[in-house]
């Protein structure tokens, strides 16, 4: 295998710089657990399973594929704005230019704000880690003045492909529009499938190429942990950052009504059992923790190695990492 | 024609008026989503490659393609040589299809052809090969401010980067998707 120092050079540059940046806006870095005994209930990740093994029992544990839970937690202990630099696990994502299935998440969260306060952070944060006003990622020149675009799903959808969601929200409603205007729904079996489809082929790959990107306002039903949208609750307040057509980071105003959090997660855990994924509990220290939130709070999990590859001018997320686990396994 | 739900590498599909090989397959989970996989596709005449995602387990339409073992021969810069290795035919492909892959191709190499319809239509080399490295330079020193690797030349005339213990003479195993360094060869 082929170790660059170069690259080890880069990134702890820009880890440091990274921590700089927290710091400098008064946030407070924690270490979240990588291994938990109960992760979050995403209903279509694959995690990985350990055991602790003690004289009289075994107790199953997981890798941690995201820190939100222990966040929140820490939120619910009323300890402000809070950051954390971690490696998270997700089994099965492997290949390709953008996945290893251990990779370094970064999540902040700020309190007294909503989404559109943490698109302010990713502007500056980026603006800081890159030193100047436009970058070249695999030769396409990337503006990183501000402000960056921003477009709703809704406004996408009917960019790219003339298809209001708002006006097609049923599965049957949203296929028959779809294929009329020939989409390609093969293989979809209910409305977030050919959301996914058409989102994947046929809006995805323009997105952040002349500038960073805001995709903002997420069909409630891809947003679990976020707070519906007031104007409009088929939405929810979530944003998503492209930068060069690759996705960088997923943001929500965070949903702390602890009802409301519970019945969702009930309905992930049934949506787990469906798709015969490993079934977690529901943790009830995370819903008690929410009622202790007491003010408006936003979160946001930014793909570290992603951002870094961008920002070295990488094709390959396995060239900013010293060991991939692909290379590994040859 | 057979009809799949597994898109894999190395599966040959008709999909868009044309055939076409998988030449990456991944599985992801899009944001909230379900699950897809993220194929890379190379048309089979054009040579073009796109990438589509699939909606995991739908049904794609197998393509009926014969992949024969051949060996390379030549070239004169328009043209690759190949020969069928069970029916010592010759056949020819225009530069623009071989692509990328000339930079591994040297005499009495062995890969495979794909057949359509009976007509070969590109070639496939395996994911790693073996070569010899050529030239090199020397030593394990390298340069300090970057570390890590040199470049190397091999017996095709590409150029690879290596680590720095990588020697004159040494066989080396190559990923022929990429061109990265592998390992050393036994």
């Amino acid at each position: 295998m082929i170790y660059e120092k170069k690259i080890a050079i880069e990134r702890n540059k820009l880890t440091k710089s990274l921590r700089n940046f927290f710091e400098k806006e008064k946030f407070l870095e924690v270490e979240t657990p990588i291994m938990v005994k109960i992760p979050g209930m995403e209903p279509h990740l694959n995690v990985f399973e350990t055991d602790l093994i003690t004289p009289n029992k075994k107790t199953k544990l997981f890798l941690n594929h995201s820190p939100e839970l222990q966040m929140k937690k820490l939120l619910g202990a009323n300890f402000g704005n809070i950051f954390t630099l971690t490696k998270t696990f997700r089994n099965g994502e492997i290949g390709g230019n953008f996945h290893n299935p251990e990779f370094t998440m970064l999540e902040w969260y700020r309190i007294k704000a909503d989404y559109k306060d943490l698109m302010k952070d990713c502007e500056k944060l980026v603006k800081t880690l890159a030193k100047k006003s436009e970058i070249t990622y695999q030769n396409h020149k990337i503006n990183i003045k501000t402000p960056w675009e921003k477009f709703s799903c809704e406004e996408l959808f009917q960019k790219y492909c003339k298809i209001s969601l708002d006006k097609n929200r049923t599965f049957k409603q949203l296929k028959k529009t779809s294929e009329e205007k020939n989409f390609d729904t093969n293989g979809c079996e209910n409305w977030d499938d050919i959301f996914f489809k058409i989102f994947l082929n046929h809006i995805e790959p323009h997105l952040g190429k002349e500038k960073p990107t805001f995709v903002y306002d997420y069909p409630s039903t891809q947003a679990a942990l976020a707070k519906k949208s007031s104007k409009n609750p088929f939405f929810a307040e979530r944003f998503e950052l492209y930068i060069g057509g690759i996705e960088i980071a997923n943001a929500f105003s965070e949903l702390t009504d602890s009802k409301e959090q519970k019945s969702r997660l009930i309905e992930e855990q049934k949506m787990r059992k469906k798709l015969k994924k490993t079934i977690f509990d529901i943790d009830g220290e995370f819903l008690a923790s929410l009622e202790s939130i007491q003010q408006n709070t936003a979160g946001i999990a930014l793909g570290v190695d992603r951002l870094f590859m961008i920002l070295m001018d990488k094709k390959n997320i396995e060239d900013v990492l010293l060991f991939p686990l692909n290379k590994i396994l040859n | 024609m057979a009809m799949t739900t597994d898109i894999k590498k190395g599966l040959a599909i008709n999909f868009k008026n044309g055939t076409w090989l998988v030449i990456e397959a991944q599985f992801v989970n899009p944001g909230k989503g379900g699950a897809f996989t993220r194929a890379k596709i190379r048309n089979l005449k054009s040579n073009q490659v796109i990438e589509y995602t699939f909606k995991a387990g739908e049904s794609v339409e197998e393509a009926d393609i014969n992949r024969r073992k051949c060996q390379y021969m030549y070239n004169d810069g328009a043209n690759f040589y190949f020969m069928d290795n069970d029916t010592y035919e010759q056949f020819s492909l225009p530069a623009d299809v071989i692509g990328n892959d000339s930079r591994f191709l040297i005499d009495g190499i062995s890969c495979y052809a794909m057949h359509i319809d009976g007509v070969p239509t590109s070639i496939e080399l395996p994911p790693k090969m073996d070569f010899k490295v050529v030239t090199t330079t020397p030593g394990i020193k390298g340069d300090t401010a970057t570390g890590g690797s040199k470049d190397a030349t091999i017996e095709t005339g590409a150029n690879i980067k290596v680590p720095l213990f990588v020697k004159e003479g040494d066989m080396i195993k190559i990923n022929t998707e990429d061109g990265s360094y592998v390992s050393k060869a036994n």
